[in-house]
């Protein structure tokens, strides 16, 4: 008791310390901020009018305002493309799984893991962090159970982000200046362009107009990878859907068309997932989401997805709360990324162990 | 009898004439309004003339909604407003307060799109109510209580064409994906 005690006082102070710093710095921060701003006023208003200042500030959030939903639209465009058959690459769906399997002579893996991963993805190969993880994950995971990784979640083509059609002039511009500026601020730049794209992205899938077309692709993208691990659907064998973050909202997503097509019951497990859980789930057997008590953007997920909220008892994740499809893992102060992220030494094992202690579950159907 | 009509006929046409430019914003906030929904459209693989028949006719029956809302609002206004405000000039000004209608295409980025809405429908009726309190001196709380009735009637027509019109579109859209999906069974 006395050791507890001791123990809680000692992270009481840590805390402590931690928030005294963290104001310091925000403090500093501020304060160099005031000072550069009234500086940088100086400046502004030596070359221009208060009023003219003014204009260019409305105008410059009037071109802000205009430049998301105007993103947003263009974005579309490549998925009305695919919807049109303009756009070759993916199979029909009658011609998956039909030839006949390359090793018959080996067992069939019992379940297939397909990782979907964040939306920080811009090619196949995924970042070391996340590789490191899929690698323990694999070493843990009996020899029936098999991953599928390195899937292009936020592309319309099963290709990375720079060869994908619309766009791939610009990204495959971006990621050239990024290699020859490996330093400063073109890498960053294009990470927060990167994200900003998937972010888009989930915004179609959450989207109730556009989100089929889009999780049809995607189950036309994934039966393609599973057919070339050797996947049957007469095999009896099953499909985990694992997403991290934005893969959340895609496996939630896609769920309903790949258990068509793959004609098996799909199940889910999400960690850090942000979803809306607006789709179709009835086809879904079990949904197991580890989240981090320190996870502020799966938190948000909650807010910004009205149908999760308990204020709304008939939607769809909430029917499937009812039904008891619905486990929560919770791991006490992982975040959502960096240094107390799922993928940081710290917190890899224990997301690891969580997705283990579900995996037999969902074997024995339960 | 005819010289009657022949007066009222030129009457309205005059009250038009001074209307022009808030029929005419109207109409291109009616259609602004159908463009949101032309992805539902396109992916039901409409051909380009039945598009621009659909367009053309949703826009049309938005711009008629919203002229049946400000003659609620007319009528409102000439029967119990404290102050005398003309027709035409109100529906003139109405034009200008529709103008963010206009921006109503940008609906269909996805996912925003319901804030999107939400964010123009209230500035709409914003618009209203201060033109009814800036130009026609109406106190505020007056310009609010007799612009709603109309702006209430512009959402209740709006929403039925949305449920009679679009989500049909895309719930076939959706059923459309749901057999591609399935013939692999």
């Amino acid at each position: 008791m006395t050791i507890r005690s001791a123990v809680r006082e000692q992270v009481r102070l840590e805390r402590f310390t931690i928030r005294l710093a963290l104001l310091l710095v925000c403090g500093c921060t501020l304060l160099v901020a005031l000072v550069l701003s009234q500086r940088l006023r100086g400046v502004l208003l030596a070359a221009l009018s208060p009023e003219d200042l003014r204009l260019v500030l409305l105008w410059a959030v009037a071109a802000l305002l205009l430049l998301i939903p105007i993103t947003g639209v263009v974005s579309l465009v490549s998925q009305f493309a695919f919807w049109e058959g303009w756009l070759a690459g993916l199979p029909d769906v009658e011609d998956l799984f039909s030839h006949p399997c390359d090793a018959p002579s080996d067992p069939a893996p019992r379940v297939y893991i397909v990782y979907l991963d964040g939306i920080h993805q811009s090619e196949r190969d995924h970042p070391p962090r996340v590789s490191a993880f899929l690698a323990e994950l694999e070493r843990c995971l009996p020899p029936d159970v098999k991953v599928l990784r390195g899937l292009d979640s936020y592309t319309v083509m099963p290709v990375a982000l720079a060869e994908d059609s619309g766009g791939s002039w610009f990204w495959r511009r971006l990621f050239a200046l990024q290699e020859q500026h490996p330093d400063g601020l073109i890498p960053l730049l294009a990470a927060v362009l990167v994200q900003a794209n998937n972010v888009i992205k989930v915004g179609i899938s959450s989207d109730r107009r556009y989100g089929p077309i889009r999780h049809y692709e995607l189950a036309l993208k994934i039966g393609l990878r599973l057919d070339d691990l050797g996947y049957r659907p007469a095999a009896g064998s099953q499909l985990v859907l694992l997403g991290y973050s934005g893969g959340g909202e895609m496996a939630f997503g896609v769920a309903d068309y790949l258990s068509s097509i793959s004609r098996t019951p799909l199940h889910i497990i999400s960690f850090c997932g942000v979803f809306s859980g607006d789709h179709p789930l009835e086809r879904v057997q079990t949904i197991s989401t580890i989240v981090g008590d320190r996870d502020p953007v799966a938190a948000f997920g909650n807010i910004a997805y009205p149908g999760r909220s308990p204020l709304v008892p008939f939607s769809r994740w909430r029917r499937a709360l009812a039904d008891g499809r619905v486990r929560r893992l919770s791991i006490a102060g992982m975040n959502h990324n960096g240094r107390h992220g799922p993928f940081s030494d710290r917190y890899r094992p224990q997301v690891i162990n969580a997705v283990l202690e579900v995996l037999p579950l969902i074997r024995a159907g339960v | 009898m005819q010289a009657h009509v022949e007066l009222l006929l030129d009457r309205v046409g005059a009250w038009l004439l001074q209307a022009d430019a808030g029929v005419g914003l109207v109409l291109l906030v009616g259609l602004s309004m159908s463009l949101s929904h032309a992805f539902a459209l396109l992916a039901n693989r409409l051909t380009p003339r039945q598009i621009a028949l659909r367009l053309l006719l949703d826009g049309l029956v938005l711009a008629l909604a919203f002229l049946l809302a400000s003659a609620v609002d007319m009528l409102l206004l000439a029967s119990v407003a404290s102050r005398q405000v003309h027709a035409s000039d109100f529906l003139d000004g109405i034009g200008a307060a529709l103008i963010p209608g206009l921006f109503y295409g940008l609906v269909a980025a996805p996912y925003i799109a319901d804030l999107l809405a939400v964010g123009l429908w209230f500035l709409v009726h914003l618009n209203v109510v201060t033109l009814l309190h800036l130009r026609f001196a109406l106190p505020w709380s007056e310009a609010l209580l007799l612009s709603t009735p109309g702006y209430l009637l512009a959402l209740v027509l709006v929403a039925l064409l949305f449920r009679q019109s679009w989500q049909g579109s895309y719930r076939q859209l959706s059923s459309q994906l749901q057999r591609s999906g399935g013939r692999g069974r």
